[in-house]
């Protein structure tokens, strides 16, 4: 949750090597195993399931490798489960959604709240490369639940993430801040956590 | 923790302060005995680079009774959160408060992480200073290289370990269960147990007592049956000794991500200013087979793709071939690259070269320290301009096109012609480059990278004045018109940083006022350069009535009692001084191998069985 994308490809690596599975290496002067993981995970950003692909040299069963796998892992990391791959992760369209708030301003009013900002058009904030630009996200927002909780509220949401129109969740999270005024100074009273739940297909269905 | 989470969204790298890595170790608390917060006064990154944390996190854990867990200091960001919102230090593994262990062991690695390492006591809600802590208190341990001379941070710390300390502070920890349990413990009466441990120096035994001008009238136990000078640990066997072989591994990309295999440990060289040399002493090699099993356990534990071969000489490894062959034997077959650091150039061949050459770096590093011969000799670097130079042609053969070249300013005895000979060096290099009838069409890059000589305790330089920062600064920039070549490029390291190191290696108690005033001026990463404030430093030792001059820029006579004599590394004084006195006649001394020049360092092994001279 706390790495980033490259450290995690960096450790996943390393793990693969631990459990002794022949993956299949770039060619070249400087040969590299070859890993590719579904939709970055941002750093900070939980996860319920995370993709990856790689190809072996020799055969051996989906579930051998993932009993070595689940060997060679950090007490932090599970093999969901190992399989031969269906489709394409350019086929992932949508990732599913857990998001928190913790905050004593929060109220049943607030779920209302947050479910009318996406409703209609809602403009943030963007950085990019070039620069900052305004995006109306609200296209990109599928879905939005929310209820209170102990101490805040939280939200269910699907947001799109295929190639052309990814949205960070970050994104999502700082429209409601901005909104409701919350979780503006004191981090520790008031935060928020956010869990990819599942990633979907393009027609919102689970990808596996 | 929930706090903790909450924090880590906003600081830089959260990853240094989650845990949960790979190869942690994880106890019981309500069944150990002995709690031990093993803490590494810099950030994760350096801290999990570092070989004897590792050994000791093992060796520690190896132990039923007792869980050792890994403790960094959070970077400025992370520390100001924590002081923001009263998060006291915590451990990595637990995430528990250091305050509830029965140890704080602190690695002292170089003096500039002194007020890191002060910090970080505070961090964990105790207070600083030894005196002023409680009998509840953790047990606040130092070791390292810079616990051979801990007088400028004593008055911080409970005790010290001396040496090596895989077996040392298993039995320390040992005691105090034993104590526990027999319901025989105080701090105090634990201390004074301790004391008697071979290889624990606890300050607080000792009286200091000054002359007028500042130096140590008299520096004695304060009972009998403490000892009157502490000799460091060493282990014998370095076969069959700990090693670990299932580290902890980072999630995030760390300084040495890479597998460290121990070769041995002192050197057979003995050049005059460095201390590793001196202090590790004697010479005990790890044999081939050990070594080859273990990378082998390693590489099946950790997944690295990338084994460094480490000690102060690596070609100084009288096995180094046999262990470099049978390591190739898998090696090149699981795509793993070995890469054989601190290569002496008169030992470099086109054998080893033909090894090394199998990693992908382009360039090479060798240090030569001085640029004339007679300044190498007064050093006893024993290295020949043709030693050199026949090492870059073989670089160069083998398609190398970058060359670094480590130089010392400021050494003993050292001349403006010494320094001009590191430029004329430097333009031999870069001669040898052009006679090399099959050298790479890339382009050359010869790299001069010069030092500032920082005398140090437990050396035959250890009685010498640093240069003034005026000359040092001075010589800096003679040498930078002398070096016209334009294949050459001319790096230099700050003279201030290299001051500030002499002031600290060579302090005593009293320098410990200046380190609790930085402490709390906020002073802290004194070693990380955008932290480093020379300026501030200057005032502080003024406002604590303390004068630079007196440690760094003093001849100081061969009588004049040592803060540091105290702790005795089996080299004898009079060898040290028969070293210094032979610089001034630029008389060499023979290395280990060809020769035992009698340093005194053998009897810690009790009987003649350890120096390579001596089997």
């Amino acid at each position: 949750m706390y790495i980033s994308h490259l450290d995690l490809a960096r450790t996943m690596q390393r793990i693969i090597t631990r459990a002794g599975i022949d993956i299949w290496y770039s060619e070249g002067f400087n040969p590299q195993p070859r890993l590719t993981f579904a939709v970055p995970l941002p750093v900070g950003v939980e996860s319920n399931c995370e993709l990856l692909d790689f190809k072996i040299n020799s055969y051996m069963s989906c579930e051998e490798i993932a009993k070595r796998l689940s060997d060679s892992f950090p007490e932090e990391m599970k093999v969901i489960s190992v399989y031969v791959p269906e489709q394409k992760f350019k086929n992932i369209g949508y990732i599913d959604y857990t998001i928190n708030l913790f905050s004593s301003k929060l109220t049943e009013e607030s779920c209302e709240i947050i479910k009318d900002l996406f409703s209609k058009e809602c403009v943030i904030t963007k950085k990019t490369k070039s620069g900052e630009k305004q995006v109306d996200i609200s296209n990109y927002i599928k879905l939005v639940e929310a209820e209170k909780i102990d101490g805040g509220i939280s939200i269910h949401t699907i947001l799109t993430a295929d190639n052309e129109n990814y949205l960070n969740p970050e994104y999502f999270v700082s429209a409601i801040k901005n909104k409701l005024s919350i979780l503006q100074d004191n981090e520790v009273n008031e935060y928020y956590t956010i869990t990819r739940n599942n990633m979907l297909d393009l027609d919102m269905k689970g990808f596996i | 923790m929930q706090n903790i989470s909450a924090i880590l969204k906003n600081v830089s790298k959260p990853g240094r302060y989650t845990g949960g890595e790979y190869g942690q170790i994880i106890k019981d608390k309500s069944k150990v005995k002995a709690r031990v917060a093993f803490c590494f006064p810099d950030t994760y990154e350096i801290g999990m680079s570092n070989l004897g944390m590792k050994i000791l996190y093992g060796a520690l854990n190896q132990l039923d009774d007792v869980w050792c867990e890994r403790v960094f200091a959070p970077w400025t960001d992370m520390e100001e959160k924590m002081r923001k919102y009263n998060i006291p230090l915590f451990a990595l593994e637990s995430k528990d408060e250091i305050k509830k262990f029965d140890f704080m062991a602190m690695s002292l690695q170089y003096e500039l992480c002194y007020t890191t390492a002060i910090n970080m006591i505070d961090l964990a809600g105790l207070n600083i200073f030894a005196k002023d802590r409680n009998e509840s208190d953790p047990i606040l341990l130092g070791g390292g290289p810079c616990a051979y001379n801990p007088e400028p941070v004593a008055d911080f710390f409970d005790i010290f370990s001396i040496g090596e300390g895989e077996e040392a502070l298993c039995e320390l920890v040992q005691l105090y269960i034993d104590m526990k349990s027999k319901g025989s413990y105080s701090k105090k009466a634990f201390l004074r147990e301790a004391s008697h441990l071979e290889g624990f120096y606890v300050p607080s035994l000792y009286d200091v007592e000054y002359n007028e001008d500042g130096t140590i009238k008299s520096f004695v136990p304060k009972y009998e049956d403490v000892p009157k000078r502490v000799i460091k640990r060493v282990i014998s066997d370095l076969n069959t000794s700990y090693f670990p072989t299932k580290p902890v591994m980072p999630y995030i990309e760390t300084v040495h991500d890479r597998i460290m295999l121990e070769t041995f440990r002192g050197c057979i060289r003995g050049c005059r200013f460095c201390q590793a040399g001196m202090v590790f002493r004697p010479v005990r090699e790890k044999s081939a087979e050990v070594l080859n099993a273990q990378a082998k356990e390693l590489y099946k534990n950790t997944g690295y793709n990338e084994i460094s071969l480490t000690s102060l000489s690596i070609s100084d490894y009288s096995c180094l071939h046999e262990a470099t062959d049978s390591l190739l034997e898998w090696t090149n077959e699981k795509k793993i690259n070995l890469s054989l650091p601190s290569l002496r150039a008169d030992s470099f061949t086109k054998e080893l070269m033909e090894k090394v050459s199998s990693i992908r770096s382009s360039g090479l590093t060798f240090a030569p320290e001085a640029g004339t011969q007679r300044l190498r000799d007064a050093i006893n670097k024993n290295l020949y301009e043709k030693d050199l130079l026949n090492a870059v042609s073989l670089a160069f053969r083998g398609g190398k096109s970058m060359v670094k070249l480590y130089f010392m300013n400021g050494l003993p005895t050292e001349t403006y012609e010494d320094i001009e000979g590191i430029s004329t060096l430097a333009s031999l290099v870069v001669d040898e480059f052009y006679k090399t009838p099959n050298r790479p069409r890339k382009p050359l890059t010869v790299t001069v990278s010069v030092s500032c000589f920082v005398p140090k305790p437990h050396t035959p330089f250890q009685w010498e004045p640093q240069n003034s920062l005026e000359m040092l600064c001075d010589k800096q920039k003679f040498l930078a018109e002398k070096i016209t070549d334009r294949k050459v490029r001319y790096n230099w390291h700050e003279a201030k940083v290299s001051r500030l190191e002499a002031i600290f290696s060579k302090g005593n108690r009293r320098l410990s006022k200046a380190i609790a005033q930085a402490q709390a001026e906020g002073m802290v990463f004194d070693a990380w350069e955008e932290y480093f404030d020379y300026d501030r430093w200057m005032e502080i030792f003024e406002k604590c009535g303390i004068d630079p001059n007196f440690y760094a820029n003093r001849r100081i006579p061969f009588d004049e009692i040592l803060p540091w004599d105290v702790i005795d590394i089996g080299v004898n004084k009079s060898f040290m001084i028969n070293e210094n006195k032979k610089a001034y006649e630029s008389l060499t001394t023979p290395n280990c191998k060809e020769k035992c020049s009698g340093c005194g360092a053998n009897r810690l092994g009790k009987e003649l069985t350890w120096c390579p001279n001596k089997k």
